[in-house]
């Protein structure tokens, strides 16, 4: 590369510009902090519902449904933004998230087994799962879409036909109910109570699991090798990542944190539904992890903003109703909301490149 | 051109790998012929050839990417079989692959510690010591004569010549005992050329390290290399010292590309490389 005339600072080495319109660092503000930019919607978002509801969006009592919501749909798209990093996508977590609560039920209904141990049962029931789509998707090259499909019907039809579609009311007791999902937040509770707290505790749940994947994803080497075999797969294997085995690990996270989500939303309901779960729910766990920044293209992406994004899709979900919109509403905000993050993504990362901000 | 004098290789200087009757083919496709090779210590050897000629084949059969159908890989005077890259690696056999092993959405510096990342013990945690490899990258980038803006800028936003220097750091890092470069230079400025034919030059010399080189570029050849091998349609067709031969010889020997007589006899009137 020829010297150029003037270089005053190592900053200004050749080929990289120093950005300095408002443009330029907004572009970059935003391809750097993903997740701010979803959070500036969220903030938005929540503000123009409180407006609109007379101050009732904010209230304990319907933040704890919000944040419910957010806690089943932020664990799930934590678990596919894990995925989507490596550059895979896993459509069967709503049977699992139905089927590993529903197992925990029958096996404390029929052979008096604790819930508790049944929980367990249930994540590693979860995880066994992940590791099948893993292997199927590595080993055999089917595209992980198609696995995930086929292993979506397969467990859904399993888990309809134990019981004939019927849900189990499971004994959920204290304190498995207080540590993994109370019932609503009562307009009576005291927001420092016992019930108060515990009313939040699946988006507490969902936070705590969040935080541990941020911290593996950028500070373990688990992390670094994940995000190398989404980014260029074929690099990371000559530099001896063992690709495969990270996208199966990585299944198997998927696979448990959707188990873990079924669990809770069944301590929360007291009773385990076969269909609790419909595929619906993965697509908007997807849309979630897509509006908090995560690209379908592998190689990057960010847990915190898929629970931000998930924050949003409830918010969307419940604030609609609660302002006087059809409940089908929020839908088409969604639909919107999805193609435009996903638009706003790829153009971001264009002009990233091209201007090498 | 100027075309540096190269130091003679010690004329013991033992032998540290040959490759013998290496074959591969894919499904139909024949990639390589009882192809063999040797390579003595601190020696550069020049792997040249068309395209599909097989170079990329043997060299990923040597890192450990593929596997060879038959033939031996003897290192360091024992028989050495390589199921992955990882093992490869352990044998001191480091690559550089025309397709840039980069990690495009990682920096700098952690590219430079994929699969050899530094750790720290944080509440029983064994976490990545970023500061660490931050520091270190930095540093062995300096004493590289390597300048990029900053090592925590990712790779994707560097530009083809800075990724390369990347790349190379990257693979001498370890130090290894071989380096297998594939074509290193092909998108480099005049000035990153010398600069990186300039490392290898001192690899070979400060640490005693062999080189495989890819190249395109026949004078480049002879301003680092001690001896060229030809590889024409998956097999060896010309085995030759660098000084035992020239540019212009080389380059007609390339270009008559007529199939393997007319090559053995054109490698005939050139003499052999030392067996």
């Amino acid at each position: 590369m020829p010297p150029t005339a003037i270089q005053p600072t190592k900053k200004n080495a050749v080929g990289v510009k120093v950005p300095r319109t408002m443009r330029e660092q907004l572009l970059i503000l935003l391809s750097r902090y993903r997740e701010a930019s979803i959070a500036v919607v969220a903030i938005v978002l929540v503000i123009y519902f409180q407006l609109g509801s007379d101050g009732g969006f904010l209230s304990p009592s319907f933040m704890s449904v919000v944040l419910r919501d957010t806690g089943r749909l932020g664990l799930i798209a934590t678990a596919e933004v894990m995925l989507m990093i490596t550059g895979e996508i896993d459509l069967s977590l709503s049977a699992i998230f139905s089927i590993a609560p529903y197992i925990m039920a029958l096996l404390s209904v029929t052979y008096g087994v604790p819930l508790a141990v049944g929980a367990v049962i249930g994540v590693l029931i979860g995880i066994l799962v992940g590791a099948i789509n893993g292997i199927v998707t590595v080993r055999f090259k089917v595209p992980s879409l198609i696995t995930t499909v086929g292993t979506l019907f397969f467990l859904q039809g399993i888990v309809v036909s134990i019981y004939n579609s019927q849900p189990i009311v499971a004994p959920v007791e204290q304190p498995f109910n207080a540590i993994f999902g109370q019932s609503l937040y009562q307009p009576t509770d005291a927001l420092l109570s016992w019930h108060g707290v515990t009313a939040f505790t699946p988006f507490l749940w969902a936070l705590l699991v969040v935080l541990v994947l941020a911290l593996v994803l950028n500070r373990t080497t688990f992390g670094l090798h994940t995000i190398a075999t989404g980014s260029n797969i074929i690099g990371a294997r000559e530099i001896g990542v063992r690709t495969d085995r990270m996208k199966i690990y990585n299944f198997m996270i998927a696979g448990g944190c959707a188990a873990f989500a079924g669990i809770i939303n069944t301590a929360q309901f007291t009773s385990a539904d076969p269909q609790a779960g419909s595929p619906f729910l993965t697509l908007q766990a997807i849309a979630a992890a897509v509006i908090g920044g995560t690209s379908l293209l592998g190689g990057s992406g960010t847990v915190i903003g898929a629970l931000i994004g998930a924050f949003v899709v409830a918010s969307l979900n419940n604030g609609l109703v609660m302002i006087g919109a059809q409940a089908t509403v929020s839908d088409i905000y969604l639909g919107a909301a999805i193609i435009a993050a996903m638009i706003l993504s790829i153009q971001v990362d264009r002009l990233r490149t091209r201007r090498r901000v | 051109m100027n075309t540096q004098t190269i130091p003679p290789l010690a004329p013991d200087a033992p032998v540290v790998l040959e490759m013998t009757n290496i074959s591969k083919s894919f499904g139909a496709v024949t990639a390589l012929v009882d192809v063999s090779i040797r390579l003595r210590q601190g020696e550069v050897l020049a792997l040249v050839g068309d395209n599909g000629a097989g170079k990329s084949t043997l060299i990923k059969i040597l890192s450990g990417f593929h596997q060879p159908d038959t033939g031996t890989i003897v290192s360091q005077g024992k028989e050495v079989r390589f199921a992955s890259p990882r093992d490869a690696r352990a044998h001191g056999i480091e690559t550089v692959y025309q397709d840039l092993a980069l990690i495009g959405d990682l920096s700098v510096f952690h590219n430079m510690f994929l699969g050899r990342e530094y750790h720290k013990r944080v509440l029983g945690l064994n976490l990545l010591d970023n500061r660490k490899m931050r520091e270190q990258a930095q540093l062995y980038l300096d004493t590289l004569g390597i300048s990029i803006p900053s090592v925590n800028s990712t790779v994707d936003l560097l530009s083809g010549g800075q990724r390369q220097c990347i790349a190379v750091a990257r693979s001498i890092y370890s130090s290894p005992k071989i380096l297998v470069l594939d074509e290193p230079l092909a998108a480099l400025g005049v000035r990153e050329s010398a600069h990186v034919l300039g490392l290898i030059q001192n690899l070979r010399q400060q640490r005693q390290v062999s080189v495989i080189l890819i190249v395109h570029n026949y004078n480049q050849i002879f301003e680092v290399c001690d001896r060229i091998n030809f590889l024409h349609s998956g097999e060896i067709a010309l085995d030759a010292s660098t000084a035992d031969t020239s540019e212009e010889e080389l380059i007609r020997i390339v270009k008559s590309g007529l199939g393997r007589k007319a090559i053995d006899a054109a490698a005939a009137q050139v003499r052999p490389g030392p067996a």
